[in-house]
């Protein structure tokens, strides 16, 4: 091991050359945003598993990279790890997340080595783009994400999708930067902007919770991608305070989705333990057996539907001044985008809160749907360690994000050195107090005037009367179920932007295809193979004649 | 000093009213709205005496509800205090100013929301669980509206806190752009749907099918009835405010001119008095919509929202 310059060199690696590690501030900034994911996928039952700790290793090495073979060599050791996770959990997903890896690796190998230009940063944002779960490339993640154990999905869902974003990030930012164009931020507001309309919608559709934290991570990518779009946007037409605020916001936006839905996906996994199901269909009333479970899941929905005083308000506020940043500036083509991408988010924001009410007041509200709902025991002391350890660190990020935007400040100055950040007007700690002061008023008013106690009775229901004996919680029919409580979402927007048969847009115009012309070709090979005797030989006599024909045309020419 | 202490007198006073005051409104609404019908309609002090009485009732809770059952009400007032505080009513620089920007009030309706429908959801049943589902198909297009007008409004006055875009609109010439009219337009279909007024929910209404806002709170009684009812005003005073103070912004006070201060109450008064009236008419002279005619009312919101936008865009490179 030796030092070269600011990097340290390991023995091994390419012959000759070495691998380089490298520390920065970017580095720095999304290895702490993995730490706690990995200490909190351990702790939750992954400490045992080889694959699990080559994940983390190809993650870290990805990170450190100094040079394109480590980082290529790191990035491909996460996808192979990974994709032996998932085929632990579910064979299916397997081969379509397997052959998006090769597509990425397929991508970002050439992008490496090119020169910086426009084509090394459409490789990058295709290669990165694939593995974060940008849409259109984005329909893998629901299928696959969901499929392994909690711990992993959760360091997927947090981590994964960060360390390619990282990819995009350092090669947008940093290593193609001489070359930035304007419209390469663009085209990554608008993949963003994609992401999250999808994303958003088919978190309230889903019915699965696993696939619905998936399809919540593509929400959140996407908005973390349009914040890098448009601060690369601002870089690039050198707009300093928004290319500030953008950054700050997809940084903030990383680094609390990072606590978040790892902590949610690790709630999941204990309601799958519990319950034997994750189809918020069967659950319902798990806050009366998981009262601990129940009360973090609620901080992480907090998170995901970006409500004020959650961890996930702060990214959201920024984010939004930076689009309204960016529509005061530049052409009317450009503007009346950024007016059309306001209301994506608004739009987006407002279905991820349909999103969040839904897991929690389908799953941990109401009545039971079903025995093994009822019967549910408090969760394990491994993932509760877990899921408190990053509950815990979440309450920082909501309450004090302006304190963590002074940290990121660093990484902040070495992507856009001419940044400015502007204070914070969201400030959530007056917010808290101007509560509590209604929270006084209204318990004097209380004990002054009012009686105290509750008293416990059977729900009025409409006046309807009481099930009958044999159904301990009343008729699981008559509440709410998952797909009821969407189908006024579903019928208004979904039938418009996914069709009838609800299909990801993604998969019907891009997979379907590829899975027609591969079909196409399977037929085609299966005819030369069953081909007879005479036909292969006519075949080769006829290209014999074809060659020499053009041979002797060559000549005589 | 003096400064500080009279902005801190003039936020007391504005909180003390407007938490002291929002019952008068909503009772002065069902007063005038009754008027309007031929009928003598109850007291203008009705809902005061209503809210004490809710206080001084046993408050049930359902053996099918959890724990958190307390909590949605809890939540749903806190929220729509504190944005109660933040938008600014008689006078502008008050000390909730910095913190009001127009984003947290978003926000702050949003968390309002979630918990109302987790209260809805909470008790398991069908019409909680209904009303909470058309809640959130009402809640995308009103967010996503919005947000949408903020750009109109951060475009004009370059600032997005509600006491900055105030202040210019009051101070600068800004005249009745065609812009702000969208907008007011805008505005005024999703704080209906917001508020749960006719056209989009009938706030009369008890057990009806297509009821949204009532079928939420149907399980709760006593005290945290109390505490949804009243924020239920609040949330009426609060979007009267917000219009009032980006679009009706003139004669209002600064919060450290004591001698501006009068003026800026009765003016205040009289724009709420406006507006209850025009509140009474529209919903007497309207009928209520089919549930899935609303996100299509909602959709031209957001629409004029952009197109408030667009126009301010177009006029800037004509002006150029």
């Amino acid at each position: 091991m030796g030092v070269v310059g600011n990097s340290i060199g390991l023995m091994f690696g390419l012959p000759g050359q070495g691998m380089h590690l490298h520390l920065d501030a970017l580095s720095l900034l999304f290895g702490c945003i993995l730490l706690p994911q990995v200490v909190a996928a351990s702790v939750a039952g992954m400490r045992a598993s080889v694959a699990f700790w080559a994940f983390v290793l190809g993650m870290a090495l990805a990170l450190l990279a100094a040079d394109g073979f480590t980082l290529i060599f790191g990035f491909e050791l996460m996808s192979a790890a990974s994709w032996l996770l998932v085929m632990q959990g579910d064979r299916k997903p397997a081969t379509l997340y397997a052959g998006v890896a090769i597509f990425s690796g397929a991508c970002l190998i050439p992008a490496l080595f090119l020169p910086a230009s426009s084509l090394a940063f459409v490789l990058i944002a295709l290669g990165a783009g694939a593995k974060a779960g940008l849409a259109p490339l984005h329909s893998w993640l629901p299928r696959a994400h969901p499929a392994p154990p909690a711990g992993v999905s959760a360091l997927m869902s947090g981590g994964m999708v960060k360390v390619a974003l990282y990819v995009l990030i350092r090669y947008a930012f940093i290593n193609l930067a001489p070359a930035q164009q304007p419209w390469w931020g663009e085209a990554l507001a608008a993949a963003g902007a994609l992401s999250v309309l999808i994303g958003a919608l088919r978190t309230v559709l889903e019915v699965e919770l696993k696939t619905a934290l998936a399809c919540s991570t593509v929400e959140h990518v996407g908005l973390i991608t349009v914040g890098l779009g448009l601060a690369l946007y601002a870089k690039a037409i050198g707009d300093a305070e928004l290319s500030g605020v953008a950054l700050q916001a997809a940084l903030l936006c990383a680094v609390a989705h990072g606590l978040f839905k790892p902590l949610l996906f690790i709630g999941a996994g204990e309601v799958k333990h519990a319950t034997g199901t994750t189809s918020l269909n069967w659950l319902g009333g798990l806050m009366r057996g998981m009262p601990r479970l129940g009360a973090l899941m609620l901080l992480g929905a907090a998170g995901m539907a970006a409500l004020p005083l959650g961890p996930g308000f702060a990214p959201e506020f920024l984010l939004f001044h930076a689009v309204i940043g960016a529509a005061a500036t530049g052409g009317i083509l450009a503007r009346i985008g950024f007016s059309a991408l306001l209301a994506v988010l608004g739009i987006g924001a407002a279905l991820a809160l349909g999103a969040a009410v839904r897991i929690i007041g389908l799953g941990f509200l109401g009545r039971p749907r079903s025995l093994h709902a009822a019967a549910a025991e408090d969760m394990r002391r491994g993932p509760f360690v877990a899921m408190a350890l990053l509950g815990a660190l979440a309450i920082p990020v909501a309450l004090v994000p302006g304190l963590l935007l002074d940290l990121l400040n660093p990484v902040i100055m070495l992507l856009a050195p001419e940044a400015q950040t502007p204070p914070l007007a969201y400030a959530p700690v007056t917010l808290l107090i101007l509560a509590g002061l209604a929270a006084l008023a209204a318990g004097f008013v209380q004990t002054r005037w009012g009686v105290r106690g509750l008293r416990e009775v059977p729900a009025w229901n409409g006046g309807f009367g009481r099930p009958p004996a044999w159904l301990p919680f009343g008729d699981p029919h008559t509440q709410a179920s998952a797909t009821g409580f969407a189908e006024p979402v579903m019928r208004v927007m979904g039938k418009g932007l996914l069709g009838a048969g609800m299909t990801d847009p993604a998969e019907r115009f891009l997979l379907a295809p590829l899975f027609r012309i591969q079909t196409r070709l399977i037929r085609l090979a299966e005819r030369v193979r069953r081909a007879t005797i005479r036909e292969r030989l006519a075949f080769v006599f006829a290209v014999l004649v074809a060659f020499l024909l053009a041979l002797g045309l060559g000549q005589g020419g | 000093m003096l400064a500080f202490a009279l902005a801190l007198i003039a936020t007391a006073l504005h909180i003390s009213l407007c938490f002291a005051g929002a019952p008068l409104l909503m009772g002065l609404v069902n007063k005038l709205r009754a008027w309007l019908l031929g009928r003598r309609g109850p007291p203008v002090l009705q809902p005061y005496r209503h809210l004490a009485k809710l206080l001084r009732k046993s408050t049930l809770v359902p053996d099918t509800a959890t724990d958190l059952f307390t909590l949605w009400p809890l939540g749903v007032f806190l929220a729509l205090a504190v944005a109660t505080m933040l938008i600014p009513s008689f006078a502008t620089g008050m000390l909730t100013a910095q913190a009001g920007d127009y984003v947290t009030i978003v926000g702050l309706f949003a968390l309002a929301r979630a918990a109302t429908m987790l209260g809805g959801l909470e008790t398991g049943f069908s019409f909680g669980g209904a009303g909470a589902a058309r809640e959130a198909l009402f809640g995308i297009f009103a967010e996503g509206a919005l947000l949408v007008l903020l750009l109109a409004f951060a475009l004009l006055a370059h600032d997005t806190s509600l006491d900055g875009i105030a202040t210019v609109f009051r101070t600068a010439h800004i005249g009745i752009s065609v812009s702000l009219g969208f907008a007011l337009a805008a505005m005024l279909t999703v704080a209906l749907t917001e508020t749960g007024r006719i056209p989009t929910d009938n706030p009369s209404g008890h057990l009806e099918l297509a009821m949204v806002h009532e079928a939420m709170g149907l399980e709760y009684s006593g005290r945290l009835l109390a505490l949804l009812e009243f924020a239920g005003m609040l949330r009426l005073l609060a979007w009267m405010n917000l219009i009032g103070t980006i679009f009706l912004p003139f004669g209002m006070a600064r919060a450290a001119e004591i001698l501006s201060w009068p003026g800026g109450l009765a003016l205040w008064v009289g724009k709420l008095l406006v507006m209850a009236v025009a509140l009474s008419v529209f919903e007497v002279s309207r009928a209520k919509m089919r549930v899935f005619r609303v996100p299509e009312f909602l959709g031209a919101a957001l629409l004029l929202g952009m197109l408030a936008s667009v126009f301010l865009f177009v006029a800037a490179r004509i002006g150029a």
